[in-house]
């Protein structure tokens, strides 16, 4: 139980190191992530350039902070926007029971059985060829948090319909609460250990889920940086054997993503 | 006897409404996707009014909403999926093409991660060593942290099958479900009360923690089912194999939606059959 509280601080402690340099990039490094030093494509490491620069001259640190940027603030957004479908939709579930609550369960059931990856790539063929970078970037993730919903659904639900039975409510029904007060007053608060452990777990599937789209040329667009795209560098396995340190994006997102499964306080890993 | 008959038809029911309600969708995706209702030869300039007519009129561009849905599910309940844009062939022509790389590529797979995942939950679940469980965990736990798409291009560079690298993406997420499973019916009181009383260890693995657990495993199946069929796309589209998940990523890269969206629909009604399949056998032993 310590040994399991010390990894949970110390991936804590990880993560918010790579937030704050997420964060804080246009301090940590000088450069743009789009700047092109022409006269160094390929670069190796050096005191200028702390990870070389790729084939178009672009330092590859300063891609990898503006990345990590990107896939730590959005994949969180589409995590938030995954939760408050699922609290509502769960909540309102859990809450009315009766043919509501199979609809909504129904379509939860289907929803999870979409191979996700396929609707997705439905989804963002959607956008016209000449989308911009940004819109490309907060559509993918906008699309991700509008389908991830269903697996959350289901635990809100569980909780819900165990919080329908209880004294609580059974005390708020007779205080003659609506059906939106109970929900938003009562159910929500009551259950945010539940919200905020599905949170956490929805934050690590979109980091990537994301990263796939992109490494595919179906997520994050170019010059935008974001963790997918700079693993497309991979394809080319000579380079990457001889530059070993094009890696660094790889083990950023490793390293996130499993800190990610570790961070869970006491009362939201109880929850989940 | 007569109630399982009506539970069934209520199943065949449910497929089918989702099978016309996706249709619907894809169809309605089709129509507002950008692009549609231009055909390239309506640009060239020689042409006189009447040929551009006659060149919508083929393609039955700018018809109404009703007489399009109308048509586009009549032709899907002929088996017509339409015709790719990108490849410009008959779409069931390339399902039919490509579908049994991708079914042979995921049935292996799927079988590999379940034998694999079901091992080592099993041997985590009999043996209770905290070595091979915290190796069984940390080693799931780093597949779990990689992309799809890396995984897809280690397959590359290792010259493993598609099938293999399904397995590898499956693996770590059925272990884990599985381990759960195993390890929320190894704390049910009847199992506490059996190793009190000094039952063996294997009796109490086969005898009271499987029949317990195999409910929630048959449920899973049809979740698999569907991670395996999601995994295929960048496993194929990055090994350059030829299934539908390439496909579907070259469509999704060609805006070409009318293949896009059939390949979705039957991936779709694959993966809920396969749900209904394992409900319908939970409920049978249950």
């Amino acid at each position: 139980m310590k040994g399991r509280r010390a990894l949970r601080m110390l991936c804590r402690g990880v993560l918010l190191v790579i937030v704050a340099l997420g964060v804080f990039a246009g301090s940590v490094t000088r450069f743009s992530y789009a700047f092109q030093f022409r006269e160094l494509p390929n670069a190796p490491p050096s005191a200028l350039h702390l990870l070389g620069t790729d084939q178009l001259g672009r330092d590859v640190f300063t891609r990898v902070l503006y990345g990590t940027r990107i896939s730590l603030l959005l994949a969180p957004a589409a995590a938030l926007l995954t939760t408050c479908i699922a609290a509502i939709l769960g909540g309102i579930a859990g809450l009315r029971g009766g043919w509501l609550e199979k609809i909504i369960l129904a379509t939860a059931d289907l929803s999870m059985s979409l191979p996700l990856l396929f609707v997705l790539i439905s989804l963002r063929a959607l956008l016209p060829l000449d989308v911009s970078p940004v819109l490309s970037v907060v559509a993918t993730f906008v699309v991700l948090g509008l389908l991830g919903w269903s697996s959350s659904l289901r635990v809100v639900w569980a909780a819900a319909r165990n919080l329908r039975q209880s004294e609580q409510i059974l005390l708020a029904r007779a205080l003659g609460y609506r059906n939106s007060q109970l929900l938003f007053r009562q159910t929500i608060p009551s259950l945010r250990p539940v919200f905020l452990a599905q949170f956490w777990i929805s934050i690590p599937v979109f980091i990537l889920t994301e990263a796939t789209l992109s490494m595919l040329g179906l997520g994050v667009m170019e010059p935008l940086p974001s963790w997918g795209n700079l693993l497309r560098g991979f394809e080319d396995f000579s380079a990457v054997a001889a530059n070993p340190w094009r890696l660094a994006p790889l083990l950023v997102l490793v390293l996130t993503v499993i800190c990610f499964q570790f961070v869970f306080p006491e009362s939201e890993e109880f929850a989940r | 006897m007569k109630r399982r008959f009506l539970r069934l038809g209520q199943r065949v029911l449910y497929i089918v409404a989702l099978a016309i309600v996706g249709a619907l969708l894809c169809a309605t995706m089709v129509r507002f996707a950008p692009g549609y209702g231009v055909d390239e030869s309506e640009l060239d300039f020689r042409l006189s009014r009447s040929s551009r007519e006659a060149i919508r009129s083929k393609h039955q561009l700018g018809e109404g909403m009703v007489s399009y849905y109308g048509t586009y599910i009549k032709g899907l309940a002929h088996g017509d999926f339409g015709t790719s844009v990108s490849l410009q062939q008959p779409v069931r022509e390339l399902l039919k093409a490509r579908a049994p790389f991708t079914a042979r590529a995921v049935s292996v797979g799927l079988l590999a991660a379940w034998i694999l995942a079901s091992t080592l939950s099993l041997l985590t679940t009999r043996f209770e060593i905290w070595v091979l469980d915290y190796f069984a965990t940390a080693a799931t736990g780093l597949l779990i942290a990689l992309p799809t798409a890396v995984v897809a291009l280690g397959c590359v560079y290792l010259r493993v099958p598609v099938s293999l690298g399904i397995a590898v993406v499956t693996l770590p997420k059925l272990f884990q479900y599985q381990h759960n499973i195993f390890g929320h019916a190894q704390a049910q009181p009847f199992v506490l009360a059996a190793r009190a009383r000094g039952v063996s260890r294997n009796r109490i693995l086969f005898r009271h923690v499987i029949p317990v657990a195999w409910h929630p495993l048959v449920a899973l199946l049809g979740v698999s089912a569907s991670m395996a069929f999601g995994a295929a796309i960048p496993l194929e589209a990055l090994s350059d194999s030829p299934g539908i998940g390439q496909l579907a990523w070259q469509a999704a890269l060609n805006r070409d939606l009318p293949l896009l969206t059939s390949i979705t629909l039957l991936v779709t009604l694959l993966t809920v059959g396969v749900n209904t399949l394992a409900e319908a056998m939970h409920e049978e032993w249950v």
